[in-house]
């Protein structure tokens, strides 16, 4: 569950968000959509407790913007998966390496990382594609790689900043239809774009952002 | 236990990824421990030539012509009570006479017709005080007991060797210090390097939920390995020197010491390399990862 309650943050430049309110009820999948610019990402690093709000408050499965302590941040983060427009795999990594990374931070055995890297490869569709490097891959194989890290640890809630900025549009249309079919097995998904005809017509909820001003579209 | 095999292997990789980082702190590192390694080494030798040179060096105490054996041997004993004195050995008038020939190849009664050479005795310093020996001192004290006509020693050859003893061993824990503090400085260094090439990672291992200390152990790991792969360096080449030392030592030089190797001193280099590389990696990964 992702709720805001009169959420406001200004960046030092003045840019940011004002007085946001927002409620995204378990298993729900929400798009946030809005220009370049338009608090996007502030708000998405809100969420992941990156940020926090000047004004108001952010519940993220239980974890409060205003109570949490520094400690506390990972083990909130561990509940969230991220998937970024620019992928952030680690380049020195093989793909296998990259997508178990959160299962050795949880402390996963051996043998449960290897099945579930598997069972994540498979979802994904980059089964064979385990020892190749990240700059081995196409930018949409690169962000499904991405998707595959961010699920494999089964979180709560899946955070997807832009992440069909750099794809072309069958690729894009690919990763919607991928967290479409996570969504159904319980996972709250929020995914912002500024791609609005990717997102219309999929009877999911819709907050649109315009000069830091959220609204439901 | 998987997160901490995952850890270590992480900090191997670390060094594996860095490796012109690591050999380089992996070279500097050695070349402290290596210094550290000689001054140990050199403390507790120069001790050991310090009491070479004290048994060499001897006091020549020559009686009145008038002292008997017996009579020296009352003398001797005064002496023996003096501070810094090991033993005495009396050199009886009949002991003069079998000398006098040993070095001069002559009868001293042939020649006189008479023995002129009074008893003597030869004085040795105490070898085993930690503290330096001064000669004046025992020489004052020696001159105050009655029945003693002349008293040859070898100037204060031994007081020198004793101050410079005394000059090396004091600025020993300054100098090793200072290059205990560099060692710290290069493994800081090396692991603050390691941390900025590996920005990105560690961002990303944030954001998927990593704790500080997941993050921060094998960079710790890494600079406690570089510092124990500096050790496995410095022991034997600390050995080696030690050997190639005793060589030139018998083979090029009159001295008759061999110098010792104290394995406690590995030991010590050890606990010592393995706490300034946790320290300094741990402080330089507090510091720099935020």
């Amino acid at each position: 569950m992702i709720k805001f309650q009169n959420v406001s943050y200004a960046h030092n430049k003045g840019y940011g968000v004002s007085n946001l309110n927002m409620d995204i009820p378990d298993g729900e999948f929400a798009f946030l959509i809005g220009p370049t610019g338009s608090g996007k990402t502030t708000l998405m690093r809100l969420v992941y407790f990156d940020l926090f709000p000047d004004t108001g408050h952010v519940m993220v499965n239980g974890f409060f913007s205003n109570k949490i302590s520094k400690r506390q941040i990972p083990k909130a983060r561990k509940s969230i998966g991220m998937v970024f427009q620019d992928y952030k795999l680690l380049s020195d990594r093989t793909l296998f390496e990259n997508i178990s990374l959160p299962l050795h931070v949880l402390g996963f055995k051996t043998k449960e990382i290897n099945s579930r890297v598997e069972e994540a490869l498979d979802l994904v569709g980059l089964v064979g594609k385990e020892d190749h490097f990240s700059y081995e891959l196409s930018g949409g194989e690169q962000q499904r790689a991405c998707l595959a890290r961010a699920i494999i640890k089964e979180p709560d809630v899946i955070l997807a900043d832009e992440p069909t900025g750099n794809l072309d549009p069958v690729a894009s249309f690919e990763l919607v239809r991928l967290l479409e079919t996570i969504n159904e097995t319980g996972t709250t998904i929020l995914m912002a774009s500024h791609n609005y005809s990717l997102i219309k017509g999929r009877g999911k909820p819709i907050y649109e952002l315009k000069d830091g001003i959220l609204r439901v579209r | 236990m998987n997160k901490i095999i995952y850890l270590f292997r992480e900090g191997l990789i670390n060094i594996w990824r860095h490796k012109m980082t690591g050999l380089t702190a992996i070279l500097s590192l050695s070349i402290s421990l290596y210094i550290i390694g000689l001054l140990s080494l050199g403390e507790g030798n120069t001790y050991k030539i310090l009491q070479y040179f004290r048994s060499k060096y001897k006091i020549e105490v020559f009686f009145n012509q008038e002292v008997g054996n017996e009579e020296a041997v009352g003398i001797i004993h005064k002496i023996k009570k003096i501070k810094g004195i090991r033993n005495v050995t009396i050199i009886e008038k009949e002991d003069a006479i079998r000398i006098f020939k040993d070095q001069f190849g002559e009868d001293i009664i042939d020649v006189l017709g008479y023995n002129p050479l009074p008893v003597s005795a030869v004085v040795n310093l105490e070898r085993n005080k930690k503290e330096s020996i001064r000669v004046e001192p025992i020489i004052k004290s020696i001159r105050k007991i009655n029945q003693i006509n002349e008293i040859k020693y070898q100037g204060n050859l031994i007081s020198k060797i004793e101050r410079n003893f005394k000059k090396v061993t004091d600025r020993l824990p300054i100098i090793s210090f200072s290059i205990t503090i560099i060692a710290l400085l290069i493994i800081y260094n090396t692991i603050k390097l390691s941390i900025y090439s590996r920005k990105e990672s560690i961002k990303t291992l944030q954001l998927i939920g990593a704790s500080r200390l997941f993050i921060k152990l094998p960079f710790i790991i890494e600079g406690v390995l570089l510092g124990l792969l500096s050790i496995v360096i410095v022991i034997p080449s600390l050995l080696l020197t030690v050997e190639a030392l005793n060589y030139f030592i018998s083979n090029y030089s009159t001295f008759s010491i061999t110098l010792g190797v104290d394995l406690s001193i590995f030991l010590k280099l050890f606990l010592m390399t393995t706490f300034i590389t946790f320290f300094g990696s741990f402080r330089a990964s507090s510091r720099f990862l935020k």
